[in-house]
């Protein structure tokens, strides 16, 4: 079979972050101390090759991105600076660009002033269309209840909406994902059977990150904070989105407090804040090798979420407060960041959050049917001799 | 001539203000026009050749740091006006070296010397000097040896300074050198000995150069000789001193693997063949004559005497040559390979000692095994003769070397002496595995690579991948890394691991520069004047490098340079005219002698 060569993909990926993969002379030290390299994935220097010859083709199939938690390790010991973890991250995102079929993407990736554009757009349309269709229909003193500024279950309905449509286009993605790694364009046949032997995986990777804390198994000094705030973050927000898009009525409703939703909302917020807090902090004073280098995505992200955390607190305490004007107003802007945040998911690293569990899953099933083809011819000699 | 000169750079240079130098430039004579270009001017030969035709240029200049680069269109624009194409000169301020505190200086005078049309080279050489007959060579290896040898086998008087108390410096340490597997003494200890008898040679050992003064071709030297405290001349090294001796500490010439007592023979083949006295650790010397003193009592020549002082001398030189050699990078600053923890983790100079026949096992390749040190009543690993044999031994290459986080440089010498171990090996343990690590070998020399070749052949496993790291799982040591070739990763167990280690300049090779005002490159080596040319001589006038202290290297490439200095050296007495420093021209020297050069 032909293989074919794309010399520019190099430099296209500089765009996404990758800025020194031509340094790298291949001693493969970065895969040696790599706690997630195995038998069938020795990352991070088989990518940081396909990189250089090109091998397109190669990348687009490969899981190995999907393996890396980031702890930096290997561009710690990286003996040419060339940043092997960074380019696992750009290939994240370039693998993002890659199963995302609309190419906005791309497009934002490739320039952080695009997607800026494009959130302050939707955020202004947002405004503008919740603040005229809060002062036709309701009373901006009003919150809750009959005559209310935004009518909770005009919220319920949207939130579904949005919620729709970002599926469709994380679930696109996720096919292509599966289309490129593990069917059509993948050279390994894989039985049915093991999806389903393999499926627990993808909620425990999902609720666990448990190979976030294993990128710490083999250190000295193990550093536990950055997956604890990792998980904390994720699991805020999996918490505050599934209530929203349910429970938005008993969330709206008041002024008294509704424990039984509340206490994941209190809890759910206090995530958020505390993990995009601790990852702010870590980007802004570059204490580790992962907060090194920032791309403009996720300094949007992470700021677009603060705010959205810290609005939407406000309005709870406004609300409980009684400042029934300033909580309506302070909502319009929770939802001028809402809406494009969400909508901006499917095209930017947020991805990953359903991605990453999807591809150590399929990581794990490709693993076993690798496993079953090759037993029997594997020898154990560790080196070439010559002789 | 009517002269234009025209400023273009390549890139950026902070360090050289260019209006300076145009506007110094400008008031030169003949010159019509100075034209500041910037980085990277986009230029049109047709233009040119409009502003060659308008202002009648008869010379052009291009000046900056790369003036080459933008060479062809000049060319092509004097051309095109008519004019002869060979009359565009460079100004090149990066080859005739504008940096440091003289930059804008230099620039200026790089400017002056293209502007007459005269080669600078030539205006800057500098004055001669007369030169004093006697030589200093600084540091007495393989280097200073061989070069004192060529000189003082010509008749002239050297006086070879040298830090240990033997001469002979690491080579006398080696077992075998690459690729030729001669035994490394067998070469040394015959010139260590000639240097010892040779009449024309002053030997001073234990000694360091502490003072400069003076100028190019006499230079005055202040030289500590450290007290010896033993009369080298009585010494007959019968080794009773040694056995009474109760303080033991690490055998520096054993790279620390085995001890020494305070009054000691670094090895049996030392020159001078006498003991001398460890005053740091000898307690009668530290107590002030209150303590022990054993040695005094037993010496059956009475040559010990332990009140000796630390001496200055001061002499008198023409030329020094620098051959203060290397020393081995920390190999404990690299923590993922164990060094210090693991006890089997050995650096390169620690196993030649262990291979080499005199070393602490007579060549034995043997695992440390714990033993009580009696002294401290605690356990330690130590290497015995009658040890276990490592069945399995690895060698990591690029240890240090050619690695951002350490040296980024090649130390050149590294993957064949790791290809000579791997050779030691599996000639006195053939059952033995022996597995390299590299990343890129290195076989460049004269049979080096036909070497390679060789220890392929011999059975050793020969892995393209550095080892990540070296652990102990239940006491069993395990080496991780990735093969490359087979694009697998890999752990396995070892029972000794070999690291070659980087080289670094040796310890106090910043202060003797200070001392002698010589410049270092970035990575602490003694700068050459010129890599291609001047190898050997550097800025300073009658003052030479030769061997490991310019730049790492193997043991042919450093006895060539030694002799090359040798030979500069000997030119300059035998002529009786030496080279001041250069540098030491000034710009209104330079212009008037471009004035003369341009009138012949």
């Amino acid at each position: 079979m032909a293989i074919r060569v794309n010399p520019k993909i190099i430099d296209d990926l500089e765009g996404y972050g990758a800025e020194d993969v031509q340094l790298c002379y291949h001693c493969g030290n970065c895969s040696a101390v790599c706690p997630h390299a195995d038998e069938f994935n020795v990352f991070p220097r088989r990518p940081m090759r396909y990189l250089q010859m090109g091998l397109e083709r190669k990348l687009e199939t490969s899981l190995e991105p999907w393996l890396c938690y980031y702890c930096g390790q290997c561009s710690d010991q990286c003996p040419r600076g060339a940043e092997p973890g960074e380019t696992m991250m750009s290939l994240r995102r370039w693998l993002i660009s890659r199963y995302d079929i609309t190419g906005i993407a791309r497009l934002f990736f490739k320039s952080t002033k695009v997607e800026l554009a494009a959130v302050i757009i939707v955020a202004l349309l947002t405004g503008i269309f919740f603040l005229g269709f809060g002062l036709w229909q309701g009373d901006i003193n009003v919150y809750d209840g009959s005559n209310a500024f935004l009518p909770s279950s005009f919220i319920h309905n949207f939130d579904l909406a949005l919620g729709f449509l970002v599926a469709l286009f994380i679930g696109l993605s996720a096919f292509r994902f599966w289309w490129f790694s593990m069917g059509g364009k993948s050279a390994v046949p894989i039985p049915w059977w093991l999806y389903i032997k393999k499926a627990y995986l993808l909620p425990w990777h999902f609720f666990t990150q448990k190979r976030f804390a294993d990128c710490e198994k083999e250190t000295t000094r193990r550093i536990y904070l950055p997956w604890l705030a990792h998980l904390g973050l994720m699991l805020g927000y999996v918490i505050m989105l599934f209530i929203v898009m349910v429970f938005v009525k008993q969330l709206q409703a008041g002024p008294e407090i509704n424990w039984s939703v509340h206490v994941f909302g209190y809890l759910a917020s206090l995530g958020l804040l505390i993990g995009v807090v601790y990852m702010l902090r870590g980007r802004l004073k570059k204490n580790r090798t992962q907060y090194q280098r920032s791309h403009g995505s996720d300094w949007i992200f992470l700021v677009l979420l603060f705010i959205i955390a810290l609005t939407g607190v406000t309005q709870h305490i406004l609300h409980r407060s009684g400042l029934l004007l300033a909580a309506n107003i302070v909502y319009i802007v929770h939802l001028m960041v809402v809406v494009p945040w969400l909508l901006r998911m499917p095209f930017t690293k947020w991805a990953h959050m359903f991605l990453r569990p999807l591809g150590m899953y399929f990581s794990a099933v490709r693993n076993e049917a690798l496993a079953k083809q090759k037993s029997g011819i594997e020898t154990t000699v560790p080196a070439r001799k010559v002789a | 001539m009517r002269t234009g000169i025209f400023f273009c750079q390549v890139e950026e240079n902070n360090r050289l203000n260019i209006a300076a130098v145009a506007k110094y430039a400008a008031n030169l004579p003949n010159v019509e026009t100075v034209q500041e270009l910037g980085i990277q001017p986009r230029l049109d030969a047709k233009d040119l050749a409009g502003q060659v035709h308008s202002g009648n240029l008869e010379r052009i200049v291009i000046a900056g740091d790369m003036p080459g680069y933008f060479k062809p269109v000049f060319t092509k624009a004097m051309a095109l006006a008519g004019h002869d194409p060979l009359e565009v000169r460079l100004a090149s301020f990066r080859e005739h070296g504008a940096s440091g505190s003289t930059t804008l200086e230099r620039a200026k005078a790089i400017v002056v010397c293209a502007a007459f049309g005269v080669p600078f080279a030539l205006a800057v050489e500098p004055a001669e000097t007369p030169v004093q007959p006697t030589t200093l060579i600084i540091g007495a290896g393989i280097a200073g040896i061989q070069a004192a040898l060529e000189i003082a086998d010509a008749g002239k008087p050297v006086c070879l300074v040298e830090r240990f108390g033997t001469i002979g410096g690491h080579m006398a340490m080696f077992d075998k050198t690459f690729p030729t597997l001669d035994c490394s003494a067998c070469i040394l200890t015959p010139k260590m000995v000639s240097v010892a008898q040779h009449e024309m040679i002053r030997l001073l050992t234990n000694s360091e150069v502490i003072a400069l003064s003076g100028s190019p071709g006499s230079y005055r030297v202040q030289i500590k000789c450290k007290a010896r405290m033993v009369d080298v001349d009585a010494c007959v090294a019968c080794n009773i001193c040694s056995e009474v001796c109760p303080v033991e500490v690490a055998s520096e010439f054993d790279a620390g693997i085995a001890r020494r007592k305070a009054v000691y023979i670094p090895f049996p083949q030392a020159v001078p063949n006498a003991y001398l006295v460890d005053a740091e650790n000898c307690l009668y010397v530290q107590s002030a004559g209150k303590k022990c003193g054993a040695c005094l009592k037993k010496c059956p020549k009475e040559c010990i005497d332990l009140t000796q002082k630390d001496e200055i001398i001061e002499i008198e030189v023409g030329n020094i040559i620098i051959a203060t050699g290397y020393d081995v990078l920390r190999a404990e600053n690299i923590e993922h390979y164990g060094y210090g923890i693991l006890p089997n983790v050995l650096t390169a100079l620690e196993f030649e000692r262990l291979t080499n026949a005199s070393g602490p096992t007579g060549g034995k390749i043997v695992t440390k095994s714990l033993k009580l040190n009696k002294r401290t009543k605690l356990e330690e690993w130590v290497f015995d003769a009658n040890g276990p044999a490592p069945k399995s031994i690895a060698i990591i290459h690029c240890v240090g070397s050619r690695d951002q986080n350490y040296n980024s440089y090649c130390s050149r010498v590294c993957c064949m002496y790791s290809l000579k171990f791997a050779h030691l090996v599996k000639e006195k343990l053939p059952g033995a595995d022996c597995y390299e690590f590299y990343i890129d070998m290195r076989a460049f020399g004269k049979g080096y690579e036909e070497f390679f070749e060789r220890i392929k052949h011999e059975g050793t496993f020969v892995i393209r991948g550095r080892t990540a790291a070296i652990s102990e799982l239940n006491g069993q040591m395990m080496v991780t890394g990735e093969d490359i070739i087979q694009d697998k990763l890999i752990q396995f167990p070892v029972d000794m691991v070999l690291l070659a280690v980087g080289l670094i300049p040796a310890h106090g090779t910043e202060e003797l520069s200070h001392m002698l005002g010589l410049t270092r490159d970035e990575d602490g080596w003694f700068s050459e004047l010129n890599y291609n040319g001047r190898p050997m001589d550097t800025e300073k006038g009658c003052i030479y490098v030769a061997g490991m202290c310019q730049s790492p290297k193997d043991i042919p490439d450093v006895v060539a340079q030694a002799s090359a200095v040798a030979a500069g050296v000997l030119s300059s007495i035998s002529s009786g005219k030496g080279i001041g420093h250069r540098g030491s021209v000034t710009l209104s020297e330079i212009e008037a002698r471009a004035k003369n050069l341009q009138a012949k």
